[in-house]
């Protein structure tokens, strides 16, 4: 029996993927923008770094050497896109979605950077390829790195922009659930499925997410 | 009494397991992550502390590192993966292991303090470039190594098992009644000098830690991939003309590392001693091999899933 417990601990172990721990804390915030029609055309996605992520960044440029907290405007010229040279196959870390299908967006644009607190934040612009009309169902944005090392954390109310009859409201995970979602991803699997292809949806379930609702449009 | 300490560690093996499956860590993690964050914060702190000259900042920065180092170590990964296989799988004794479990933490530390300053001292890289050989050259070597001792594992399992099967073979043909004694773990000699014979090797002969080749490719499994937290507060000490505070603070970081995977060590070792006590001593010696190569396939299957990842 005992050895029978072994054995299933063993298996149970096994099991498990090892998750990658997050190196990288972003605090993130959101911007919706309408169209005089009612419908979403944009997101402004803001990524604020962690103090040591954000001292790595200054330290390699050899920026804020007097460590006083503040950048000069030439040097906050020269830092703006600091994170904005996507590898091809990086998706941005934000996804949207309308009666849980992904939309499309596109790469980033516009983009911003300051320094204050000891952190770097930098903000960019997504366009939705169609503008989306938003009726009975809610526009959820969420945010997270599907290897899971840079971590998440939507904190600022989102901001709605030329659109007053809409709610944003912010979801965390809800952490026991999401591990009983990747138990069944894994239980899939064992059933024969592609372990490596399906492992990053997986991602959206330890997500923060916006949900914005509005009134039927006028 | 020790049977029972040793049955009462295979049952906290087995429920941490069983938590951790159904996803009892869930607060936990939470926890672990803020801590995470937290501690990402005060490093940025205690560097910033360090060039601005404020005194005792080099000792803030160690201890903070230590606590990174523990942090860090607290989510699944590919040491304590290794150990616990390891542990599980061979009758290594517990300070063996747990020795093993402290070098490849220091080792890896030593191998990120030669990884930057060969590369960002000596061969002028960037940031990116020295995580680029991380993750793409140091990472994969690393999952080779330990995929080789899954593998490893599984084939002397298999031999010994294979050996002691063809054994029994020839021993039911002169002895059919052999194995319907009832023998006790308290008296493992009754059992030899009654039957007259051996049944496979003994637990002695099974047992241990095959010397220095396992020894090298544990460690090397472990070591060879360099944690990025601390490659990270090496590149930034040493743009900032503090370097020996980068390599203390990743020595730090490194033993406060080993505190878990010695933990997972101790663990691994008190669970599967466990495992044998709940049975006759005949039976243990039987079931050895077939616990090696059941921990040296779970050891190469998770390897080998992540280096086929990482590809």
């Amino acid at each position: 029996m005992q050895f029978g417990a072994a054995f299933g601990a063993m298996l149970i172990g096994c099991a498990q993927p090892a998750a990658a721990h997050p190196h990288i804390f972003i605090d993130a915030g959101l911007e919706v923008i309408f169209d005089d029609q009612g419908r979403a055309t944009a997101l402004r996605i803001s990524w604020t770094y962690d103090d040591l992520i954000s001292l790595g960044i200054i330290s390699d440029r050899g920026m804020d050497e007097d460590f006083d907290g503040v950048l000069t405007s030439a040097e906050l010229t020269a830092i703006s896109g600091f994170d904005m040279e996507w590898d091809a196959g990086f998706a941005g870390d934000t996804y949207a979605l309308l009666n849980a299908a992904p939309l499309a967006v596109s790469g980033p644009s516009d983009w911003t950077a300051s320094y204050a607190d000891a952190k770097l934040t930098s903000t960019h612009l997504r366009r939705f390829e169609t503008p989306v009309a938003l009726a009975d169902q809610p526009l959820i944005v969420q945010a997270y790195d599907p290897s899971y090392f840079v971590a998440y954390t939507i904190v600022s109310q989102t901001v709605l922009t030329n659109r007053a009859d809409c709610t944003a409201e912010t979801f965390a995970p809800d952490r026991v659930a999401a591990d009983a979602v990747l138990q069944a991803a894994i239980t899939e699997m064992a059933g024969g499925g592609d372990a490596e292809g399906d492992f990053p949806a997986i991602g959206a379930a330890y997500a923060d997410e916006v949900r914005v609702s509005c009134a039927a449009p006028s | 009494m020790r049977r029972t300490f040793l049955i009462v560690g295979l049952c906290v093996a087995v429920l941490l397991g069983v938590l951790w499956a159904t996803g009892g860590y869930g607060a936990l993690q939470g926890w672990v992550l803020a801590a995470q964050r937290e501690a990402q914060t005060t490093l940025a702190g205690a560097v910033r502390a360090i060039k601005t000259g404020q005194p005792g900042a080099v000792i803030g920065l160690l201890s903070i590192c230590f606590g990174y180092g523990v942090l860090h170590a607290a989510g699944p990964g590919h040491g304590k993966m290794l150990i616990a296989g390891y542990g599980m799988g061979r009758r290594v004794p517990v300070l063996a292991l747990s020795s093993i479990a402290l070098a490849a933490s220091l080792v890896q530390a030593a191998v990120a303090v030669a990884v930057v300053y060969a590369g960002v001292a000596i061969l002028g890289w960037t940031r990116k470039q020295v995580e680029g050989v991380a993750e793409n050259i140091m990472g994969p070597a690393g999952m080779i190594a330990i995929a080789g001792v899954g593998l490893w594992l599984m084939w002397r399992g298999a031999r010994r098992a294979r050996r002691m099967w063809t054994s029994d073979r020839a021993k039911i043909t002169d002895q059919p009644q052999a194995d319907t004694h009832v023998h006790t773990h308290d008296h493992p000699h009754v059992h030899n000098d009654h039957c007259g014979h051996a049944h496979g090797p003994s637990i002695a002969e099974v047992a241990g830690l095959s010397g220095w080749r396992d020894t090298t490719a544990l460690i090397a499994g472990i070591a060879l991939r360099p944690c990025s937290g601390a490659l990270f507060l090496l590149i930034l000490t040493w743009q900032l003309g503090i370097g020996l505070a980068g390599i203390g603070g990743t020595f730090a970081m490194g033993l406060g590392t080993a505190i878990v995977t010695i933990g997972v060590a101790l663990l691994a070792v008190w669970a599967r001693e466990g495992a044998l006590a709940s049975l006759p001593l005949n039976r243990a010696a039987r079931v050895l091999p077939l616990f090696e190569m059941a921990a040296g396939a779970c050891v190469a299957l998770i390897a080998l899933s992540l280096l086929s990842q990482s590809l």
